[in-house]
């Protein structure tokens, strides 16, 4: 009977560290120096309409300390057009784009983070790194989901961190350590849904090789592919300043 | 009730004509008040409805004038945790070069952030490129405009259109089309959103902003974010919510809605006396109908609200034609206001639609009907007062009394002496519109008097001209000095008024053109808007080199000027090379040593104000004038004080390196161009254009600001003069009816008159003669306390709306005009009853009475 008890409080003390050590552990395995990949972006809009773009991408830096470029290289309209993303551990990142037709650069201040990063499905916080520490996370069981065994995680921002979503559910793949599906409500209504396919092991990395984002407020989705994706690739710390923006989208 | 149906309506019936006139003097006082308060009321409301719309939903617009600040500002905003979201402005007025759309207004801003304070409510979301906004950011062409605009001009998604822009004519094309409402439909829909730093390019405005449009935190109260933001930013920037513009605008044009209320006001006193006459005149014909109620049993009280009741009717329907009128001119007057405004305080505004505001319908309703009962509260009292036996003795009650006339005498004495106290005291201006006040009362007192007086004095003078006719026109006159005292008191107070504004403007106009031959004389003016009132319109700071490199040109003065706020009031400051400004301009100060006030200005360690700077802000030689620039509060002693009507609420003159350094701003907005001895204006500006060639440049030659400043100086008094035109046209009206009732009255004498023998064209003589007597008593009157008015408008320019001492200077050619034009308008006024007089029946007109 007592081993019985014990093993319930384990279990729920188990239970209670699991849902942060599970989204560590997502965190952990995707860990890498740099990052290389061509990014293929098509955002569908209520209409059926499709609009595509296409870029380059480049991060050095482990997560939650990086930095980034983003190249676009398609369509034409805005083709060289970069951003320089540096995150911070603490703080939300600073963002820099470089207009080669103004030959400028110019800070975009993400104060509100709600906004659609350029038309797509994604908000400017959706494509943050998630700082781990800032949530409060719970284990609400375990289901199958996207034909694997998956952790039904709920997320919640602490006080401190300021987020335009009440809650999060997140699945996590018990094989694979990697998200299945995470939705985003808003006094209690899905506003939002990200689900992760084509999962693919690139240098012992397990990653989605696709993110389909639906907003489903406006009906639209937007479905993002990673292709020639590399982890790890050489890279110096000055082709991620702002000099380096300007002088290599001339 | 009773009463009124079966004596007043009969009466009226007869007397159709002098009812209309008497009703027109309500309907024209009350017709002036309301447009003139709707239209300045749609102005300042298109204005707020363009500021309100275009803010969206920031709650806080941070501001440094019209100079703008440099972009560094926006992360110091984006950086204040009681912030949401800070976005960055640049608007600017651009001519889009289409047949009949005249100018667009565009809004740059940053589409990352904007959309959360702004809602673009696009049409056609599916065609709309804007919806991806790196499309829009990427491409500096960008253009949304509104629905209604593209409408206007066949303008779908990905149609061009041109802009006139810093570096000559571009091409914009249509990425997104707003629906109507909301932002779409602000400067009358003339509006269009592009980038922000494609803004900043395409109108040369360099790294600088025009405002941030803040939106703040959840929770964080309003006040707390502007605190905050102030602590932050230092005292160079306005920090207020949206409508503050409004209000800012509000006092720019204080000035003028004022002037314009006075004037209002004038018209209606003049129209007050209108009534009053024809009530007095009323009361005077039926004292036989009078006398017969009271015989009859007809209390006092009853025969006083007969009149008053009649009074109230006239009123109700002279204020309610009065404001039909008024909501008809409001929209012409409005649209004229609109464009001055823009023209000379370079306001973004358009006119969306002129509302009768209900309030102002109210107001001019109570207000007609009062005039009405306060004008007809004499004559029905003295209706009540009427002795039954003496109302069949015609003609004495038209006399004065000696104790009404003694008693008029002691309340004018003391009204005057009061007026002087007032004067003497009146450092308040409370105290000074008092004492302006009872000098209208005193005027007005003694009004029939002076007139009685004139008249007898050029009495010899009639009987001279014309024996018979002369005489008895005279007579009459003196007889009857309560059938023409209103009249010739409404006559008085018209050309006083006419004289008090036309002295000012005779003043102005003087100054003005002193001020224009002694400051404004370089032989070119470069600038970069053809507008002279915009200020946004920017050069680099290297064109003055560039100029002066030119052929021909000696020097060039490079000149910043724009609006900033000083102690929350828009005033304008001007920038300029002080010590080249010293070598061409040699005008003698108001106030300080010419000569140190120019060095040390020139050297940073001072600022020059103008008079009417010092007038309406109470600053003085010696003192330290504070000015928030975006670098902090730049503090400098006023040096000098001297003559600039560059702005009516004020201007500072600093050195142009104090500019550059506080501002951290090197452009520049005009050049003035001196050049070499022989040079020829045309040809150096052509060379000036051709080395500008690609770039907005505008070369006007020096005859042509001259001209612009004169025109603007002209619109500004042309609604004055269009209020005391109408005024006038009042008081002969005022005339008109006096005569009618003249006539009227003296039927019988006249009729008495042909039967003895007299000749029609006697009779006509005699009645042309009675109105160009009244006309001259008038003009007489209202030239001498004309005099007296022009010393108080003089005044109460300094004090309220200029604060410049201008110099007393007696209209006299104006007056002459103003005689001529109320003689010749008496005599044409007279026309119509001296006809009544001649045609009527002999034996009607014997049987009358």
């Amino acid at each position: 009977m007592s081993k019985l008890i014990l093993c319930l409080l384990v279990a729920a003390f188990a239970w209670g560290q699991d849902a942060r050590q599970i989204v560590e552990e997502v965190q952990r395995r995707s860990r890498s120096g740099s990052e290389h990949y061509e990014g293929s972006l098509e955002v569908v809009n209520a209409r059926g309409k499709i609009t595509a773009k296409r870029w380059l991408y480049d991060r050095i830096g482990s997560h939650g300390n990086s930095k980034a470029v983003l190249r676009f290289t398609a369509p034409p309209e805005v083709k060289g057009v970069a951003l320089l993303i540096v995150n911070h551990p603490d703080r939300a990142s600073d963002q820099w784009m470089w207009t080669p037709a103004l030959e400028r650069d110019r800070r975009i201040a993400l104060q509100d983070r709600r906004t659609r990063f350029f038309g797509t499905d994604f908000s400017f916080e959706d494509l943050e790194e998630r700082d781990v520490g800032q949530y409060d996370y719970s284990l609400l069981g375990e289901e199958m989901a996207g034909g694997a065994a998956c952790w039904k995680i709920e997320s919640r921002p602490k006080q401190s961190k300021s987020s335009q979503y009440d809650r999060s559910i997140l699945w996590v793949r018990k094989d694979r350590y990697v998200f299945w599906r995470i939705e985003n409500y808003l006094k209690d209504r899905l506003v939002r849904r990200a689900t992760y396919g084509d999962l693919q092991e690139v240098q012992s990395i397990w990653t989605a090789r696709t993110v389909e984002m639906a907003d489903l407020r406006e009906n639209s989705r937007t479905i993002l592919k990673l292709e020639k994706l590399e982890y790890n690739v050489p890279m110096k710390d000055e082709g991620f300043t702002l000099q380096a923006l300007r002088r290599e989208s001339r | 009730m009773i009463l009124l149906r079966l004596l007043s309506w009969p009466y009226l019936r007869k007397h159709v004509l002098r009812w209309s006139l008497t009703v027109a003097g309500i309907v024209m006082g009350v017709g002036l008040l309301v447009a003139m308060h709707s239209a300045n009321q749609a102005v300042l409301a298109s204005f707020g409805t363009t500021v309100g719309r275009i803010a969206g939903a920031a709650e806080l617009q941070i501001s440094a004038g019209d100079f703008g600040f440099d972009e560094e500002v926006l992360e110091r905003v984006q950086a204040a945790p009681e912030v949401r979201v800070a976005v960055p402005v640049v608007e600017a007025v651009a001519d889009t070069g289409i047949k009949g759309q005249g100018n667009l207004l565009i809004l740059g801003v940053d589409m990352t952030g904007d959309r959360s304070l702004r809602d673009y409510d696009l049409e056609s979301g599916d065609q709309a490129i804007i919806d991806d906004p790196l499309v829009f950011l990427a491409q500096p062409d960008s253009l949304m405009v509104a629905k209604e605009f593209a409408e206007r001009n066949h303008l779908e998604i990905d149609s061009r259109i041109p802009l006139q822009t810093a570096h000559g004519t571009k091409y914009f094309t249509i990425r997104g089309i707003m629906r109507s409402g909301g932002l779409g439909k602000a400067f009358g829909g003339n509006l269009a959103v592009m980038d922000v730093y494609a803004a900043q390019k395409v109108f040369g405005r360099g790294r600088r902003f025009d405002r941030i449009d803040v939106g703040v935190k959840e929770g964080v109260p309003v006040e707390q974010c502007r605190a905050a933001l102030a602590r932050a930013l230092g005292p160079g920037f306005d920090i207020a919510p949206p409508s503050a513009s409004r209000e800012h605008f509000e006092a720019m044009l204080s000035a003028y809605s004022m002037s314009m209320n006075v004037s209002s006001m004038f018209a209606l006193i003049i129209g007050m006396f209108i009534i009053y006459n024809s009530f007095a005149i009323a009361v005077t014909q039926r004292r036989p109908e009078i006398g017969i109620l009271r015989a009859l049993g007809a209390t006092r009280a009853q025969v006083r609200m007969l009149f008053l009741g009649e009074a109230a009717v006239a009123g109700t329907i002279g204020s309610l034609l009065g404001i039909g009128a008024g909501a008809l001119m409001a929209r012409g007057i409005a649209m004229y206001v609109g464009g001055f405004t823009s023209q000379i305080y370079g306001v973004k505004q358009a006119l969306d639609e002129v509302a009768i505001d209900p309030r102002i319908i109210v107001a001019g309703l109570l207000l007609g009907i009062a005039t009405s009962l306060l004008a007809a509260w004499i004559p029905a009292r003295s209706a009540a007062r009427v002795d039954p036996v003496q109302a069949l003795q015609k003609g004495k009650y038209q006399v004065l009394s000696a104790g009404e006339g003694s008693l008029r005498r002691r309340a004018a004495a003391l009204a005057a002496i009061l007026s002087a106290v007032c004067l003497w005291l009146g450092r308040s201006n409370l105290v000074f519109y008092a004492g302006y006040a009872l000098a209208v009362l005193t005027a007005l007192l003694l009004a029939p008097m002076v007139a009685l007086w004139v008249t007898r004095m050029i009495r010899p003078a009639l009987r001279w001209l014309r024996p018979v006719e002369g005489a008895l026109a005279a007579d009459s006159l003196i007889q009857s000095p309560r059938r023409t005292s209103a009249t010739v008191s409404a006559l008085m107070l018209s050309i006083a008024m006419v004289v008090g504004f036309g002295g000012v403007s005779a003043s102005i106009y003087l100054s003005v053109t002193e001020w224009i031959e002694k400051t404004l004389n370089p032989d070119l003016y470069v600038e970069a808007s053809e507008w002279l009132a915009s200020y946004s319109w920017t050069l680099p700071g290297t064109a003055g080199a560039d100029i002066e490199r030119v052929e021909g040109v000696e020097q060039a003065q490079m000149v910043r000027s724009a609006r900033t706020l000083y102690h929350g009031v828009p005033v304008m400051v001007v920038a300029i090379e002080v010590a080249k400004l010293a070598q061409k301009v040699h005008s003698r100060p108001i106030a300080g040593d010419s000569r140190e006030m120019y060095k040390l200005t020139a050297a940073g360690q001072g600022a020059m104000i103008s008079d009417s700077f010092a007038g309406l802000r109470g600053v003085g030689l010696g003192d330290t004038l504070e000015l928030g620039t975006p670098s902090g509060m730049l503090r400098l002693p006023v040096v000098g004080i001297r003559r600039d009507f560059s702005d009516q609420q004020g201007t500072v003159l600093i050195d142009r390196s104090v500019y550059q350094r506080w501002w951290k701003d090197d452009r520049t907005n005009i050049i003035r161009v001196y050049l070499k001895p022989g040079a020829d204006p045309a040809v150096v500006k052509a060379r000036i254009l051709e080395r500008f060639a690609g770039q907005r440049v505008f070369v006007l030659f020096n005859k042509e600001v001259r001209q612009y400043i004169l025109r603007v100086t002209d619109q500004w008094f042309a609604m004055t003069y269009t209020q005391a035109g109408i005024a006038i046209l009042i008081a002969v009206l005022g005339i008109v009816n006096t005569l009618t009732v003249s006539i009227t009255d003296r039927r019988r004498e006249l009729g008495v008159l042909q039967a003895v023998g007299g000749l029609r064209r006697q009779i006509r003589h005699t009645v042309w003669i009675e109105a160009v007597t009244i006309g001259l008593v008038g003009v007489v009157l209202g030239l001498a306390f004309g005099a007296l008015n022009l010393y108080y408008t003089l005044e109460m320019t300094r004090r309220t709306f200029a604060g410049i001492a201008l110099d007393y200077t007696y209209p006299g050619p104006l007056a002459g005009l103003l005689a001529l034009l109320v003689l010749g308008a008496a005599l044409v006024a007279s026309l119509g009853p001296a006809e009544q007089a001649v045609r009527g029946s002999l034996v009607e007109a014997l049987e009358y009475e």
